[in-house]
């Protein structure tokens, strides 16, 4: 399956990824309405783009009282069920990330479902941080830049004047 | 080689279990026996039902189909009685027997009536199976009065339920506070002002001290201090007992639950416990212990699911963490949250969305956490909860609650999941969040 | 009824990346914007404007019928009978002042290219100079610099880059596509270097984040060129062969020690140190992007020269990761600068400023205040403006009204009735570029797409159909024989041998000429002398420095305690575009207004925090404006940032129109002297 693989080392939390989902999810750029987040730490320059895994052994998903949460058969997005969803918030305390909000007016939880494929954030990402890829190439990135780095460690690769 | 594997049980462990088990294994046979009538269902939902949040079809969690795709034999309305360990087999209630190669007990625990004299008729209920749930359903009519003793966690949903369904509602709690295995004083206190904000009679060190009928046959209640009072329902909600007693000559009779190591095999070979019966080990060691709740269950269902199909995997350990809403209030909690000597203590009250929030460390390791307010508190304690179980140190831990430092090395404790680039791959696999 | 779906591709113009976008329609409505997963620009990716565009089209305060001003306000009227009316005033003005007393601006909603030279034509032919437009403030000063050192402007060949240097610029929020294109040269291991006074959010990603104070970026730029020559670190083969004037760049480098420059610029003399070994060891792979930030200033062109010259020291001129010359797109030309020369009507500023005049052929828009308010130096009375906003964009916003307001006839065509429109004589409904068919070049890939008509309002003309008709009206009609744009883009795209059918099959873009490796022998370069020109004879014959000489901004030469703030103007917003977008709901709740921006040292001297309110006080005009307190290291103390376009708190009416850049005459917006003072706290 795909996931959305986030290279924080790429991330200027420019927030076009956290408008364009709090968009699909209530037509409003109320960021807080957005299933992924950007940290933005300005102290150590960090841009830290959060969202679900789709976690291969979603512990939301194990948990849920209500088995309200499955497994998109197509897409591989652990998905939730509103109309099954008690509002126990059990999938809140279980996910490390805090990739699971709260929809207080249906009392409901809520999360990213890649947008059933073609997840908005990415398409909005301009910096090029998030992918939608492969789950086992979402290395890919960190891999290239280390190659980078060793390879400039090991002059292989200098200019010439 | 095929077996034949008995659960018993067919609750949040056993289903865990059940699904763990055939990931593993789809060539043996399996039989469930359960001695409820009905399909699977979920406790925890039995509060949001009475609330009307959830309907009466969605209780149900799994489906005919969910047994028949997993080629298991299920036998629902046979109790069970005992189990035969030398003949490996169970003997059930109406006087079948069924053998097993290896076995699973998951029975979960029964609810206890305390000595009240009186506490018994057709009003009488506690919140636990689901045709008590119904029974309460049906008696939650405006306007009623509703008698709930005991002010624990499932009490106290119940008696949210009642108040917002239009009952009047009393609550009588023996001891000096609400909530204490999930609440310290200061939580306990702020949800206190809630419930009795929302017009609920609550009444802390108080005993119920008998019912009686009167000449229109409506129960009386006599408390200690208080008038006496009429109540049209009664939930008793003091505690509950596992169901420990189908291996009653393996068990300690001086502790309860039955002993399991961190396979969760018990003292029998290839009898596994698992769920509220199982007394297990715990995160950060010490002594075994019985927390019963759903998450534990279904983390040792996974265990247990998984040895019994010779996977050999170990159990790091159960979490207590509770959350639930009741009176408008978000409650969570999370491991050992009482501050003992030597211990820091953070409180973070200001962070959107929170009232209260207090994480306890211990050198440096969060050791347990409360937090009280909106959804946000559940999402605080989620961040910290990975810490926790691994008992990794936090450097920063008002960044961590916040949400802004989320657990990197320390996420591989998330559970045996896939990682994102953020994190380092995972090197060690841990079945358990 | 089942609803009929399709999609239509073109390009974004919520700003001038122009993206690929898929547009959804049912029924013919837009109801979704996606990316062009194949447009050579942006491969897929989108910033959140471009969904907004359906926002833009369909917004319920859109002008769709032709407005004039009548006594008893504005009132609706025939498209027929308003172009009429004002080819007969047009016409009217014209014999009784002259025609240059007539004037087109073209701002920057209705781009470039054909669209610019369409209104560049009709004034022409109508026999004025006077074509005004942004380019008076953005974009001419950068290609000044370039044109004027390396001949024409590269494009920087940011993805094979060792060194990508960003100065000036934060294309996360000016050009968001760019950013993908410095993350995929960061992953294969380039260094990223960002020069700018702010954090920006590229600064976020910076190897290294120089950060000077505004307007000194010449003397960072000197103090690089001194360390390279001093370290042997510079390309002397291609100096020696390839530039003039360096024994005098040379000679006067030699005063910027990275000491000086550290008390100049605040750029640490180490850091000055470690950028140049940085550019030294990664030459000639040294890409080099200059933004607007540094236009807006009083020394903005040889600022940029002395950057641009640093490109040429350590050889990345026309160099894989370096800068590249590209090809233009082989399109006939609209303009009849050659047919119809009008140079001896005195374009308005050319002689003040003859540099924008000779090289861009713009007039100056402040100089056009002058003549349409004092007849300076000859009157300006008429004026048809097209997709601009100056009463929130050019400097000195009271000056622009009282220029506006006195007009004999002000023609404005318009999206929403704006603070510009409201004082027209007639206001124009104009197309949406979701509602026009234009030919489009992204230089950087030698390519060229054709945008299409996605959507449709009767009376609402695109831009040539406008010129065209009023045209015909004014017996030019010669000058614009095509009947539509469609017939006018096959005569554009003629000489390329691209036929329109074929650009219509490749909304993702069609290469005109693929791009080549850099020729190993590189020169004759397009400067008067063949070669790179450090020093420039031409600017020394029209009496300016030959060299990029560096002057200190005002502010720090002469500062004025009565001003003790240096206040920055004009950072670009992801959501906002200059003037536009402030009537889309949702950005509004994103980023509910204006504010300024401020470091926490200031906030606590003046006793504000977050969200309070502040007066800012230039010499010419105050706003008053809430607070916003970045993070220390976002913004220096002493030094603030506001964003234009805002009407609530238009930072225009703190900016000067009188202090310009000699030789591009931009105006002073980024280190206006500036005081704050707490509302409430009294005077
Ligand atoms: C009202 C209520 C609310 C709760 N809310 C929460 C909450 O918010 N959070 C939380 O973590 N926990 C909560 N709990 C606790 C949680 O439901 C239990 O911890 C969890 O269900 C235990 O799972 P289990 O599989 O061990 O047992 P159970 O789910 O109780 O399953 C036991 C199964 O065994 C069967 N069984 C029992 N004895 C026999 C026998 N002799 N023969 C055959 N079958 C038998 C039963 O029919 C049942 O199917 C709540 C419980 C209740 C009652
Ligand atoms: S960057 Fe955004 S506004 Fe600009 S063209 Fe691309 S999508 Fe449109």
């Amino acid at each position: 399956m795909r996931i959305v693989a986030v290279d924080p080392d790429a991330c200027v939390a420019c927030r076009n990824c956290e408008y364009a989902c709090a968009f699909r999810q209530t037509g409003d750029f109320d960021r807080t309405r957005s299933h992924i987040r950007v940290n933005y730490h300005p102290a150590e320059r960090a841009c830290v783009p959060l969202t679900c895994m789709h976690c291969a052994e979603a512990w939301c998903m194990e948990v849920c009282p209500a088995g309200a949460i499955s497994r998109n058969a197509e897409t591989g997005a652990v998905e939730i069920d509103k109309d099954h969803c008690a509002g126990c918030k059990m999938c809140l305390l279980a996910c490390p990330f805090g990739n699971i909000g709260f929809d207080s007016t249906h009392g409901v939880s809520r999360k990213c479902d890649l947008c059933g494929g073609d997840p908005r954030c990415v398409g909005s990402c301009t910096s090029g941080a998030l992918e939608y890829v492969e789950e086992n190439d979402a290395f890919a990135f960190k891999r290239d830049a280390l190659d980078a780095k060793l390879r400039q460690a090991l002059r292989l690769d200098r200019g010439r004047r | 080689m095929p077996r034949h594997v008995a659960i018993v049980g067919n609750g949040a462990a056993a289903i865990s279990a059940l699904e763990t088990f055939r990931a593993h294994d789809r060539e043996s046979r399996v039989t469930v026996v359960s001695g409820e009538p009905c399909a699977a269902y979920s406790r925890v939902l039995l509060p949001y039902f009475l609330r009307r949040k959830v309907p009466y079809a969605h209780l149900f969690i799994r489906d005919a189909a969910f047994y028949r795709d997993l080629d298991v034999d299920l036998l629902l309305g046979s109790t069970v009685e005992r189990v035969d360990v030398g003949a490996r087999r169970l003997e059930l209630a109406n006087g079948g027997t069924i053998p097993f190669d290896r076995l699973l007990l998951a029975p979960g625990s029964s609810p206890v009536r305390p000595p009240i004299p009186g506490l018994e008729g057709p009003e009488v209920h506690h919140l636990w199976r689901i045709d008590e749930a119904g029974h309460l359903d049906r008696l939650f009519r405006e306007g009623a009065r509703a008698l709930v003793i005991g002010a624990g966690f499932v009490s106290l949903q119940a008696a949210w339920a009642a108040r917002q369904r239009g009952l009047a509602v009393t609550v009588i709690e023996l001891a000096e506070r609400i909530l204490p295995t999930v609440l310290d004083e200061e939580g306990a206190h702020i949800l206190q002002a809630s419930i009795l904000a929302s017009g609920v009679d609550l009444h802390t060190n108080t005993r119920t001290e008998g019912l009686a009928r009167d000449e229109q046959g409506v129960l009386r209640v006599s408390a200690e201090g208080l008038p006496h009072f009429a109540a049209d329902v009664v939930i008793v909600g003091t505690g509950v007992r596992p169901n420990d007693h189908l291996l009653a000559d393996h068990v300690e009779t001086a502790r309860r639950g039955i002993a399991v190591d961190d396979t969760m095999q018990t003292a029998v070979e290839g009898v596994y416990a698992a769920g509220d019966v199982a007394r297990g080990p715990i995160v950060g060691g010490g002594p075994r212990a019985i927390h019963a709740l759903w998450p534990t269950a279904v983390e040792q269902g996974k265990i247990a699911g998984a040895n019994l199909a010779g996977a050999r995997v170990a159990y790091t350990g159960s979490l207590s963490m509770n959350v639930t809403e009741m009176f408008g209030v978000t409650v969570a909690s999370l491991g050992r949250f009482a501050a003992e000597e030597g211990d820091t203590v953070y409180r973070m009250d200001t962070l959107p969305g929170i009232r209260y929030l207090k994480v306890v460390l211990r050198e440096g390791v969060p050791v347990g956490a409360i937090a009280l307010g909106g959804p946000e508190a559940a999402r605080a304690l989620g961040y910290v909860r990975p810490y926790v179980r691994r008992r990794a140190p936090v450097a920063d831990v008002e960044a961590v609650m916040a949400g802004t430092h989320v657990a990197r090395g320390v996420t591989r404790a998330w559970a045996g999941t896939r990682p994102g680039p953020v994190n380092e791959p995972i090197r060690e696999r841990d079945l358990c969040a | 009824m089942s609803t009929e779906r399709d999609v239509q591709q073109t390009l974004c113009r919520m700003c001038d990346d122009r993206c690929g976008i898929d547009v959804h329609l049912e029924d013919g409505r837009m109801v979704d914007i996606v990316g062009n997963k194949a447009h050579v620009w942006n491969k897929g990716r989108l910033c959140v404007k471009a969904r907004a565009a359906i926002d833009m089209a369909y917004h319920p305060d859109r002008l769709l019928a032709p407005l004039k001003r009548t006594a008893d306000g504005w009132q609706e009227i025939p498209l027929a009978q308003a172009l009429d009316e004002i080819a007969a005033r047009l016409t009217q003005i014209k014999e009784r002042d002259g025609a240059r007393s007539v004037s087109v601006w073209k701002g920057e909603a209705i781009g470039f290219g054909q669209q610019e030279d369409i209104a560049r034509r009709f004034i022409h032919a109508f026999g004025s100079p006077n074509y005004l437009s942004n380019d008076s403030m953005c974009y001419a000063a950068r290609y000044f610099g370039y044109k004027l050192v390396d001949g024409a402007w590269p494009v920087a060949d940011l993805e094979n880059a060792r060194v990508i240097v960003m100065w000036g610029a934060n294309p996360p929020h000016a050009h968001p596509n760019m950013t993908q294109y410095i993350t995929a040269a960061r992953r294969k291991g380039a260094k990223l270097v960002v020069v700018d006074p702010r954090l920006s959010a590229i600064a976020r990603r910076a190897d290294v984040h120089a950060q000077p104070h505004p307007g000194t970026d010449g003397a960072l730029a000197w103090g690089l060129m001194r360390e390279l020559i001093r370290t042997g670190g510079y390309d002397r083969e291609f100096v020696e062969r390839h530039t003039v004037g360096f024994p005098e760049l040379s000679a006067y480098a030699a005063t910027f020690t990275p000491e000086m420059v550290e008390q100049e610029t605040g750029v640490p003399a180490a850091t000055v140190i470690e950028l140049a070994a940085l550019m030294a060891e990664s030459a000639p792979r040294v890409s080099m992007y200059v933004g607007n930030g540094l236009e807006h200033h009083e020394n903005g062109v040889n600022n940029i020269r002395a950057v641009v010259s640093l490109d040429a020291l350590v050889g990345a001129v026309d160099r894989e990761g370096g800068n590249r010359f590209v090809q233009p797109a082989p399109l006939r030309t609209l303009t009849l600068y050659d047919d119809v020369p009008l140079e001896h009507l005195g374009p308005l500023g050319a002689d003040r400023f003859p540099v924008l005049y000779d090289l861009r052929q713009e007039c100056h828009t402040m100089t056009a205040m002058g003549a349409i308010l004092e007849g300076d130096p000859y009157p300006l009375r008429a004026m048809v403006l097209t997709g601009a906003n100056p009463l929130l964009t050019n400097p000195n916003t009271e000056r622009v009204r009282q220029a506006f307001e006195s007009l004999d006839l002000l023609v404005v065509r318009e999206l929403f009735m704006t603070e510009t429109a409201s004082l027209a004589h007639y206001v124009l409904p104009a197309a949406s570029f979701l509602e026009r068919s234009e030919l489009h070049t992204h230089a950087k890939h030698q390519a060229v797409t054709l945008t299409r008509r996605v959507c449709d309002f009767p009376d609402v003309q695109d831009e040539y159909q406008f010129w065209h008709d009023l045209a015909h009206r004014l017996d030019m009609g010669a000058y614009f024989p095509w009947d539509d744009e469609t017939a006018l883009n096959r005569w554009l795209l003629e000489p390329s041998g691209l036929t329109l059918e074929e650009l219509e099959a490749h909304p993702e873009g069609v290469t005109y000429s693929p791009l080549a490796p850099p020729p190993l022998e590189r020169g004759p370069f397009m400067t008067s002398s063949g070669k790179v020109e450090f020093a420039s004879r031409y600017l020394k014959d029209l009496g300016y420095d030959e060299l990029p000489v560096y002057k200190s901004p005002e502010y720090r030469g002469t500062p004025d305690d009565e001003y003790p703030f240096v206040l920055m103007t004009g950072a670009r917003k992801l959501l906002y575009l200059h003037s536009r977008f402030r009537n889309i709901p949702r950005f509004r709740t994103a980023v509910p207004g204006p504010e300024v921006e401020m470091h926490p040292d200031d906030a606590r001297a003046l006793g504000v925090a977050e969200g309070d309110t502040v007066t800012v006080t230039s010499r010419i005009g105050n706003v008053t404006i809430p607070v916003h307190v970045v993070s220390p290291e976002e913004i220096r103390p002493g030094e603030l940032q506001i964003t234009h376009g805002w009407s609530e708190a238009n930072v225009n009416l703190l900016t000067h129109d009188d202090r310009f850049d000699p030789i591009s005459g931009f105006p002073l917006m980024k280190s206006v002297e500036v005081r704050v003072t707490k509302v409430g706290a009294g005077e």
